[in-house]
C-alpha cells in the first residue's frame, strides 16, 4: 500500500517508516508539521494516511483536524489517526462523516506490530479500528442503561465489534465459534433495540451511535 | 400623623440601642482600665488581647446596628488575633483596626448620648405636631428630627467604624499570605504525588521492562522460547508504563484543555460524565484564552463537581456554565440532585472533593462557594481572577 505519515517525533517518524517498509507497504511522503499534511495527501493521494494529533506549530490538535479536512477534499480517504492519549470527544469528530476508512488508536498499539498492520489493512479496506480504550469508556460511563442488561460474554463481543473487528477475529479472540459469535451479536442488537444490520462498518456506526446516545 | 409616630418610633428604637451601647461603653471603660494597668504589671499581659477582641465585638455590633439603619453594609477589617501569646499581643496592638475602634470608642462616649434627646423631643412633638398636623394639617416638625438624630449617630458611626485604607489592605496581605501559602503548600504535594507516581509506576515498569530485555538477550540462544516470553512480558510492561504515564500527564494537565481550551475540554467532559450536562460556553470560543492555571483550575473545579454529581447527587441532569466576567472567569455547575453537599452551618459535608476544590480555587485568589440544601439542588459557583 501507499501511505502518507504525518509525525513530528523524529524517533517515531523512523520507526512507523520502518515498520510500514518491513512490512511491504510504500510510504510516499513524511509530514512533520500540520500545514504539510493536506498538501501531501492531495498530491500523493495515498492508499491510507497514518497521521498525529499533536503537531507543529500549535501542538494542539492539527493532525485531527488536518484529517477531517482531507476527508472532505478526499471523500473515502482511509485515515488511521494515532495520538499519544485518546479522547471520546475526538473519535466522535472523526466518526461523524461516517466509520467507514477510520482508524483511531493510541500510539501504543504500534508495539503490537501484527495487530497494527491488521487494523491499518482493515481502515485501508473500508473497515474501522477503534482504540479498546474509547470503546472501554464508550462502554462503561453509562448508568442503567439497556447495556446493562448485556451478560458479560456479549459485552465483550460488543466491545471487540465496537473496535471495528469482523466475526471472524472476534471468535478467533473469544475462543468460540463463527456461529456463537452471530448468536450473540443477535442478542445484543435485539436488547439494544436496534435494527439487525449486515457485517462491516454500517454494524459499527449503529453501535457507536447507540453508545453516544444515551 | 400616624405614619410619623410610627417613623419616630422605630428611630427611638434605633436611639435606645444606641444610647444602650454607649452605656455599656462606659462600663467597658472600667475593664479597659484594668487591662492597662495590667499590662503594665505584666501579670495581666494576656489580658489585652482579649480586649481588643471585646472592643472589636463592641464596635461590630454598632456596624450591624448601623447597617440596619441605613441599609449599608460597613465593612470589617481585622487582623485575626491567634497564636501564641505573642503574636497575639503583637496583632492586638498593631492591627489599625485597634486604633481605629478606640477613636470610634471615644467619639462615642460624646455622640453615644445623642439619643437622650429624643426623650424631650417626644412630649414636645407630640403636643406640637399633634396641633400642627391632626387639627391645622401642616407638616409634622418635632418628630421628625428624632429620625434625623439617628441618621445622625448613623453617618458619624459609620465614618469613624469604616475601615481605614490602610486596614483594608492589611487584611489583604494577611489573606493573601494565608491563600499564597496554601498555593505553595499544594504546589508543594502536587509534586510529591508526580514524583512517587512516576518513581512507584512507570520508572519501575521500565526498569523491569530494561531487566527482562536482558534475560531474554542472555536466553536468545539456549532456550528460544523462554526468550520470546520473556520479550511478550518486556511489552506487556512497556504498555503498562505508557498507561501509567498518560495517566500522570493527564492528572498534571489533561492534554484536551490544551488542544481545545476550556470550552472545548468543558464540553468533552459534560459529553463523558454520564450525566445529561448542558454546558454554556459560547463566550469563551472567542477572543483570549485565560491564563493555563486558571483554565486548568476551572476545569479541575467543572470534573469535581460532575464527578461528584453522577456519585452522589442522585440526579441524571447538570448544567454548566462558563463566562467572561470583568475581573475573570465565572464557573458554575449546577445539579438537580438531592443536595447536602454541606451541612446546614455551611461546612463541607464529607469526602476531599470540596476542600480541594476551594483549595485550588483559593490558590488563585479566587472565590469559591456552595449551596447544597438538604432536598438539593447543589449549586457549586467559582469565580477565577484573571485579565482578559
Amino acid at each position: 500500500m501507499r501511505v502518507v505519515i504525518a509525525e513530528d517525533n523524529a524517533l517515531l517518524r523512523e520507526g512507523l517508516v520502518l515498520l510500514l517498509t518491513s512490512a511491504g507497504h510504500e510510504v510516499v511522503a513524511v509530514a512533520a508539521a500540520g500545514p504539510e499534511i493536506l498538501p501531501a495527501l492531495v498530491k500523493h493521494r495515498p492508499d491510507i494516511a497514518v497521521l498525529d494529533v499533536r503537531m507543529p506549530p500549535n501542538f494542539r490538535d492539527e493532525g485531527l483536524r488536518a484529517a477531517l479536512a482531507a476527508r472532505q477534499q478526499i471523500p473515502g480517504l482511509p485515515v488511521l489517526v494515532l495520538s499519544q492519549y485518546v479522547e471520546e470527544a475526538y473519535a466522535a469528530e472523526l466518526l461523524g462523516g461516517g466509520a467507514s476508512g477510520i482508524g483511531y488508536l493510541l500510539k501504543d498499539r504500534v508495539g503490537r506490530v501484527e495487530e497494527f498492520l491488521d487494523a491499518l489493512d482493515r481502515v485501508a479496506a473500508g473497515g474501522t479500528a477503534l482504540d479498546p480504550e474509547v470503546v472501554t469508556e464508550l462502554l462503561t460511563r453509562r448508568r442503567s442503561t439497556p447495556l446493562d442488561s448485556l451478560t458479560p460474554r456479549e459485552r465483550e463481543v460488543l466491545a471487540l465489534m465496537a473496535e471495528g473487528h469482523d466475526n471472524a477475529t472476534i471468535a478467533a479472540t473469544l475462543v468460540i465459534t463463527e456461529r456463537a459469535v452471530s448468536k450473540h451479536i443477535g442478542n445484543i442488537f435485539l436488547k439494544l433495540g436496534l435494527p439487525p444490520t449486515d457485517i462491516g462498518h454500517r454494524r459499527v456506526l449503529a453501535v457507536l451511535a447507540h453508545l453516544n446516545n444515551p | 400623623m400616624r405614619e410619623t409616630v410610627r417613623r419616630a418610633g422605630r428611630a427611638t428604637a434605633q436611639l435606645a440601642l444606641a444610647v444602650g451601647l454607649t452605656a455599656f461603653s462606659f462600663a467597658f471603660i472600667t475593664v479597659l482600665e484594668i487591662a492597662a494597668i495590667g499590662t503594665v504589671a505584666v501579670l495581666g499581659i494576656w489580658l489585652l488581647p482579649e480586649t481588643v477582641l471585646l472592643i472589636r465585638r463592641i464596635a461590630g455590633a454598632k456596624r450591624s446596628m448601623t447597617s440596619a439603619w441605613t441599609g449599608q453594609e460597613i465593612p470589617e477589617a481585622y487582623q485575626p488575633i491567634s497564636g501564641p501569646l505573642r503574636d497575639r499581643l503583637r496583632t492586638a496592638v498593631r492591627d489599625p483596626g485597634t486604633l481605629a475602634d478606640l477613636r470610634w470608642m471615644a467619639a462615642n462616649y460624646v455622640y453615644g448620648l445623642l439619643g437622650l434627646l429624643a426623650l424631650p423631643l417626644w412630649p414636645a412633638g407630640l403636643l406640637a405636631d399633634g396641633i400642627w398636623c391632626g387639627l391645622l394639617r401642616r407638616r409634622p416638625v418635632i418628630l421628625p428630627l428624632v429620625g434625623r438624630l439617628a441618621d445622625l449617630d448613623a453617618a458619624w458611626s459609620a465614618a469613624l467604624l469604616r475601615p481605614s485604607p490602610k486596614a483594608l489592605l492589611a487584611k489583604r496581605v494577611e489573606q493573601l499570605t494565608q491563600t499564597r501559602a496554601g498555593a505553595i503548600a499544594a504546589h508543594g504535594a502536587e509534586l510529591r504525588r508526580i514524583e512517587r507516581d512516576l518513581h512507584d509506576g512507570a520508572q519501575a515498569r521500565l526498569v523491569s521492562l530494561s531487566m527482562r530485555i536482558g534475560l531474554a538477550k542472555r536466553a536468545y540462544e539456549r532456550d528460544p522460547q523462554a526468550g520470546r516470553r520473556l520479550l511478550d512480558e518486556a511489552q506487556e510492561h512497556a504498555e503498562q508504563a505508557l498507561a501509567e504515564l498518560r495517566h500522570v500527564v493527564r492528572g498534571i494537565h489533561p492534554p484536551i484543555l490544551t488542544d481545545r481550551g476550556l470550552g472545548g475540554a468543558v464540553r468533552a467532559l459534560a459529553a463523558s460524565s454520564g450525566l445529561d450536562v448542558t454546558v454554556q460556553a459560547d463566550d469563551l470560543d472567542d477572543g483570549p484564552r485565560a491564563p493555563v492555571a486558571v483554565e486548568s483550575a476551572a476545569y479541575f473545579v467543572v470534573a469535581e463537581a460532575l464527578t461528584n454529581a453522577s456519585k452522589h447527587s442522585g440526579s441524571a441532569q447538570a448544567a454548566v456554565r462558563l463566562a467572561r466576567t470583568r475581573t475573570g472567569l465565572r464557573v458554575v455547575v449546577r445539579d438537580e440532585g438531592k443536595g447536602g453537599a454541606t451541612t446546614p452551618d455551611g461546612a463541607d459535608a464529607g469526602g476531599t472533593g470540596l476542600p480541594g476544590m476551594r483549595r485550588r480555587v483559593a490558590a488563585l485568589d479566587g472565590t469559591f462557594n456552595v449551596t447544597s440544601p438538604a432536598g438539593g439542588p447543589t449549586v457549586i459557583e467559582a469565580e477565577l481572577p484573571c485579565a482578559w
